[in-house]
């Protein structure tokens, strides 16, 4: 995966204070975000959070009530049109004429985005596997394949910045994995930015670089996958199986490469303070402390760990004082 | 906006609505079937009984196909679907939104609407004109037929009101984004409530400003025989003029103000 670095200035999307009220309920509560441009950025959270919403203020669906955007470096609403030229996006599911067939649908898009976008019909249907079926009308297509067409329509902007809004919803197994390779070659292979809304965990930390966790309107964290996995700064954790955890925990609690180490089911639980090649330093610590050690396990953080943590941790902030007493 | 891509949204609004095979049959039916049915009655009547009906072509009949495109339900009714097809095609296949996140302006996506749903409105139009046209003399026998200039005059005063009436739509129906709820409406003020407002005297010169008098003003056919007939208001053709170029202007705002500022 292509790294991402949030702090860079290359961002393909730049929010601050972004808010966006619906009457008394606010939808998006000042977000900031930054997306960097080259690779897949994963929006995630939960139903409800503010995601499509979000989406739709980006690309001038909707507009935002306070609060500044940009999109690919050009200022949104006022520089709308330089904006979306080369950006490609697919709002909640993708719709289309079914009355018309999957290339006709892609000329219409293609008459109004200009005509250089003509010549990319063909390439565009090739890209997702559908020239075949490119004839036939959109109403015989099942949902993987209308989807795969909400793609090829959004490569007719040759896009540098592609917006999917929760885009394996509806996929059998096999499409969504079909569809995290394609998101991945865009990245990779073709240099293209994608951001990706999703609510779906294990989605956004197979395909993603980086990513935002949103709830309630606003955005908890953002980072690599890595770091926010970690809680924020990167975290290093060892699990570490001894024959004297008494003497281990002693030994790792006077050293200055451990942070921090407890016991726990699985045994000793370690948090290295540097980084994680000093879990060799550990076990020779250990080791010639005549600690026997059987089992030393580096801990995988997973995206879901942490965001069960942050939103457990905000319904735990919701629940009202006399509830908690 | 350039003319290559007016030219190219045009084409690409035409192609939806030449595709949606219901509208497109139906508009064909409501245009083609009464003249069919007018003169294929019309010459059964009159091989059967000669003395009683006269041949079923001729001046007289092309008047009243001329009537029954352009002043009465039917040519109206085809103006209606296919302008409401066009103002409300997008939104109701959801499409709106794809083609706004093209950075393209809601102006122009409006706009785009309209000459695609003139053109489909026109081209079913003229053929039932032509069809008319064809009963008229394929049937006249011995009874005069009409010149040339109420033949061109006819023409164009069925293009105006299935036009003006297809622009009134495109602009109505975008406002109200619904195509059952914008075909109740303009079906219900074209047939009930602008001849039954014409119909109140108290109502004085207001009465003016219903769309259906001021386009019957540009009839070429006698006032008895037009549509309104003696419930015809007299007014000037400048009056006229401000009147439906009132309605065009309205209707056209305000089917771009709502493009331009809904949520999509």
């Amino acid at each position: 995966m292509s790294s991402a670095d949030l702090s860079g200035s290359g961002l393909a999307i730049e929010t601050n204070g972004l808010t966006k009220r619906f009457g008394e309920r606010t939808a998006l509560d000042g977000i900031d975000l930054r997306v960097p441009r080259g690779s897949a950025f994963g929006f995630l959270g939960p139903n409800g959070a503010g995601k499509t919403t979000i989406i739709r203020t980006l690309l001038g669906l909707t507009a935002a009530d306070a609060g500044t955007m940009h999109v690919l470096g050009h200022a949104v609403p006022q520089e709308r049109a330089q904006a979306l030229q080369r950006v490609g996006a697919i709002v909640e599911e993708p719709r289309f004429h079914m009355h018309l067939t999957g290339r006709e649908n892609l000329r219409i898009v293609a008459a109004v985005r200009g005509p250089e976008a003509d010549a990319r019909i063909d390439p565009a249907l090739a890209r997702v596997g559908l020239s075949e079926r490119a004839d036939q009308k959109v109403k015989s297509y099942s949902m993987g394949m209308r989807q795969r067409l909400g793609v090829a329509r959004c490569l007719l902007a040759d896009p540098l910045l592609l917006i999917l809004d929760e885009p394996t919803n509806g996929l059998d197994p096999g499409g969504i994995q079909e569809f995290r390779e394609m998101i991945r070659a865009m990245v990779e292979q073709e240099g293209r930015t994608v951001f990706v809304s999703s609510h779906l965990l294990d989605e956004v930390e197979k395909t993603c670089d980086a990513a935002a966790i949103v709830d309630r309107g606003k955005i908890i964290t953002q980072g690599t996958i890595a770091d926010l996995a970690g809680g924020g700064a990167a975290r290093h954790e060892l699990i570490v199986g001894v024959d004297d955890p008494d003497r281990a925990l002693g030994v790792l609690g006077a050293s200055e490469i451990v942070l921090e180490s407890h016991r726990s089911d699985e045994g000793l639980r370690v948090v290295l303070a540097g980084e994680p090649q000093s879990a060799a330093q550990v076990n020779a610590l250990l080791v010639n402390a005549g600690i026997g050690v059987a089992r030393l396990e580096p801990v995988r953080h997973s995206l879901e760990q942490r965001f069960l943590e942050i939103t457990s941790r905000l319904d735990a902030d919701l629940v009202p004082e006399e509830v908690k007493a | 906006m350039n003319p290559t891509i007016a030219m190219r949204m045009f084409g690409a609004d035409f192609l939806k609505i030449r595709k949606k095979r219901g509208t497109l049959i139906w508009a064909l039916v409501l245009a083609l079937l009464p003249v069919i049915v007018f003169f294929v009655v019309g010459a059964i009547q009159h091989s059967s009984a000669p003395s009683e009906h006269s041949p079923a072509g001729g001046t007289s009949h092309f008047e009243t196909c001329v009537q029954l495109l352009g002043g009465l339900f039917f040519g109206p009714l085809v103006a209606i679907l296919i302008g409401v097809e066009a103002g409300t095609g997008d939104l109701a296949a959801g499409v709106f939104r794809d083609l706004v996140v093209t950075g393209r302006s809601r102006a122009a996506l409006f706009a785009s609407r309209v000459p695609a749903a003139l053109a489909l409105c026109w081209a079913v139009i003229v053929a039932a004109f032509v069809l008319a046209l064809l009963g008229t003399y394929a049937f006249a026998s011995n009874l005069p037929t009409p010149s040339a200039s109420l033949i061109f005059n006819s023409l164009g005063f069925v293009l105006l009101t299935t036009g003006v009436l297809c622009v009134v739509a495109v602009g109505f129906s975008s406002l109200v984004g619904s195509k059952p709820g914008s075909i109740i409406a303009l079906i219900a003020w074209q047939l009930v409530a602008g001849p039954l407002i014409a119909s109140i005297g108290s109502l004085g010169g207001a009465r003016r400003g219903v769309l259906d008098q001021a386009l019957e003003h540009f009839s070429p056919l006698a006032p008895d025989k037009g549509r309104h007939g003696p419930t015809l208001l007299t007014m000037s053709g400048g009056t006229a003029v401000i009147v439906v170029v009132g309605w065009l202007v309205v209707f056209l705002a305000l089917g771009a103000w709502r493009t331009r500022t809904m949520d999509a």
